[in-house]
């Protein structure tokens, strides 16, 4: 019997869908361009039947792929050919709230945002918030180690994950918490891409809501004034709750778009956010307002209207640069913020290089780039040419001692781009840490790490954080 | 004693049975000793990123961050301690700070994960996993953190954090992570 009747006689009927037609919407994630027909796709709707599914793939050596809500920008999600895409939205159950010690039970479907919509109540809410907020799930964001706008304050998922529960590959329940002696398993599962389990359930920490937040919104005259002016901001004990930079581009599509009145004249555009209890946060906007002698135009939200208002243009920035082309291509990479200036400058000649628009939004807290590529699929090359720009990128994040992606994954899209960043023995270990939990590798096979045949193929030569060949040598 | 990275990968290479201490005074030879591998490799205060060799005392740590009004944002019993000690033996509370660590790993190979950025998830994280490991899969190196303001870490009440017993399941698979990085069983 086929792996498709198996399921479907194992499980409900509705579970199992199956044929081109239906299991269409599933073909890709948020990563569109890459489209694949799985087998079937599983929408389990508890852990009983989700330890059914890996049974009978473990048994029919069928690929399984784990699915949230398909928002991840990096084809974590593509399925593969013949495989079983397990799709968790079914599961979105929030098991338990305990308000004191502020920590939520939740299962892997729940909407990331839905967990700060549960909470509100206790002036709690759930820090981490990708720009996908609205639809991804928590799952999806331990999965791939989520980020956004707040994580300078606030850390990343991983620091927002107090336990999980797992099912191992061979049905096994693996649970893990921050109290555990020993190695850090729930680090490790953090970013683990679906490849060493599925996650089943998990406890998220809560953040009480601050008493105030305030946005300075500030305008320059260019990158490397309002790239100075970051460093000060931190550098003078602030850590603000998000820190936001926009190049020219982007300054000027948002406020075609959104209108939430940036300055136009300006070459960078920061938004500066602090949060907390009053006091602190006069004291971080005196200090701040006292760092911006640089600004050609500064404004402070006045209220929670004009707060919304100024975050308005960067929350659609990415809308704002697609209503300008026919497809764009969203870039992420990670660069000490030193750099900042320098990598700025060298996009713009790779763009001029590739005859391909570029526009820059910028976590510049936590260094954090998400450059925009203007392109057209429609024309022929085209698309090649944008993902070549956008791998010229990823190789400039990893000279100047930064990473291939801060957030996004890397999924099928950037297998090539780890080859630049790890060393074949380092991949090795990634791909032994694999062995050690999936040995038949079947979760999410060929995602996340490259082959070490793929590395040598493209004869990358990889560049170590920046590092100079014999690190063992004192420099000074 | 060893202060160079040449000289600790032929000691890994060469040994059997090896133990690693920061403890200055400890000569015994089935110890590596990584005190004298110490120091800050870099600081970038505007970054909020120490890179540190893991013999660096916590004393001296302090001592650096408190030039910017910085500070380790983890619970720090001891001063005198290292921070390839503390790397060892601590959780989530202090791999939360965690940004990259260079090792040798069992057969001697020096190895980096992570590194110097606030976000990173190109990898498995290597360099959270390894926290808590004991010096038992492989010698660490290097640690690059991050550091936060002395005047936010003061408001965190810092503390013993409490732990229990990992799962059974856990070891298990904590036995077969061992055989990844120290295949031979040097570091016992």
């Amino acid at each position: 019997m086929s792996t498709l009747s198996q399921l479907k006689r194992a499980l409900p009927k509705n579970t199992v869908i199956s044929g081109s037609e239906n299991t269409r919407p599933f073909e890709c994630d948020g990563l569109s361009v890459y489209k694949q027909e799985p087998l079937a796709v599983v929408l389990p709707n508890n852990i009983a039947q989700i330890k059914k599914v890996l049974e009978i793939c473990r048994k029919n050596n069928t690929p399984v792929v784990t699915r949230g809500a398909g928002t991840g920008l990096s084809g974590g999600a593509t399925p593969l050919k013949d495989s079983v895409v397990l799709g968790l939205s079914k599961l979105t159950q929030i098991i338990s709230i305990d308000a004191e010690k502020k920590i939520a039970v939740v299962e892997p479907g729940v909407r990331n945002l839905a967990i700060s919509e549960a909470v509100e109540e206790f002036d709690l809410y759930y820090a981490p918030d990708p720009s996908s907020q609205i639809a991804c799930t928590i799952g999806g964001n331990v999965a791939e180690n989520s980020g956004g706008v707040h994580c300078l304050k606030y850390g990343l998922t991983v620091q927002n994950v107090e336990a999980i529960k797992m099912l191992t590959i061979d049905g096994e329940e693996l649970s893990l918490t921050r109290q555990d002696e020993g190695l850090g398993l729930l680090a490790l599962m953090n970013g683990s891409e679906g490849l060493l389990g599925v996650i089943t359930e998990i406890t998220v920490k809560l953040t009480p809501k601050p008493e105030l937040a305030r946005l300075v919104m500030a305008g320059f005259s260019s990158v490397r004034d309002c790239a100075n002016t970051v460093a000060e901001i931190i550098k003078n004990g602030v850590i603000p709750s998000g820190l936001e930079m926009m190049d020219k581009f982007a300054i000027e599509a948002s406020e075609a778009f959104a209108h939430p009145g940036y300055p136009l004249d300006a070459q960078a555009l920061l938004l500066c956010e602090l949060d907390g209890d009053i006091d602190s946060v006069n004291e971080d906007l005196n200090k701040v307002l006292g760092l911006l002698s640089n600004a050609t135009t500064t404004r402070v939200s006045e209220n929670e209207d004009e707060r919304l208002l100024f975050w308005k243009g960067r929350k659609a920035a990415f809308p704002s640069i697609g209503r300008l082309s026919p497809d764009y291509y969203c870039m992420d990479g990670t660069i000490p913020k030193r750099h900042l200036a320098t990598v700025l400058d060298k996009i713009s000649e790779l763009s001029t290089h590739y005859k391909l628009r570029v526009a820059n939004v910028f976590h510049a807290g936590d260094g954090n780039l998400h450059p925009l590529i203007l392109y057209n699929a429609g024309r022929p090359g085209e698309l090649e040419k944008t993902e070549a720009f956008g791998m010229d990128i990823l190789k400039l994040c990893v000279e100047v001692g930064g990473s291939i992606t801060g957030e996004h994954g890397v999924g099928i899209e950037k297998l090539d781009a780890m080859c630049h960043q790890y060393s074949s023995a380092e991949l090795d270990v990634f791909h032994q840490i694999k062995n050690a939990f999936d040995p038949n590798s079947l979760l999410n096979p060929g995602k996340a790490v490259p082959t070490l045949h793929r590395c040598a193929e493209l004869g990358n030569m990889h560049v170590h954080h920046g590092e100079l060949p014999h690190p063992e040598l004192e420099r000074f | 004693m060893m202060s160079s990275i040449a000289e600790l990968q032929k000691q890994v290479r060469e040994g059997k049975e090896l133990r690693i201490t920061g403890d200055v005074d400890n000569t015994d030879k089935e110890y590596i000793n990584i005190s004298l591998y110490s120091g800050v490799v870099e600081y970038f205060p505007e970054e909020l990123v120490i890179t540190l060799k893991a013999g660096t005392t916590i004393q001296e740590i302090n001592n650096t961050l408190a030039t910017y009004g910085q500070a380790l944002p983890f619970f720090t019993e001891s001063f005198d301690k290292t921070i390839g000690a503390l790397y060892a033996t601590s959780g989530p509370e202090f791999s939360d700070s965690v940004l990259g660590v260079q090792i040798i790993n069992g057969k001697g190979e020096l190895l980096n994960f992570g590194g110097q950025v606030m976000k990173n998830v190109a990898g498995y994280d290597v360099s959270k996993l390894l926290v808590g490991s004991m010096g038992r899969l492989a010698l660490v190196t290097q640690i690059s953190l991050k550091i936060l303001p002395q005047r936010i870490v003061k408001q965190f009440q810092l503390k013993q954090p409490q732990r229990h017993k990992a799962s059974e399941l856990s070891l298990n698979f904590e036995s077969k992570l061992k055989k990844v990085f120290d295949p031979y069983e040097v570091f016992i």
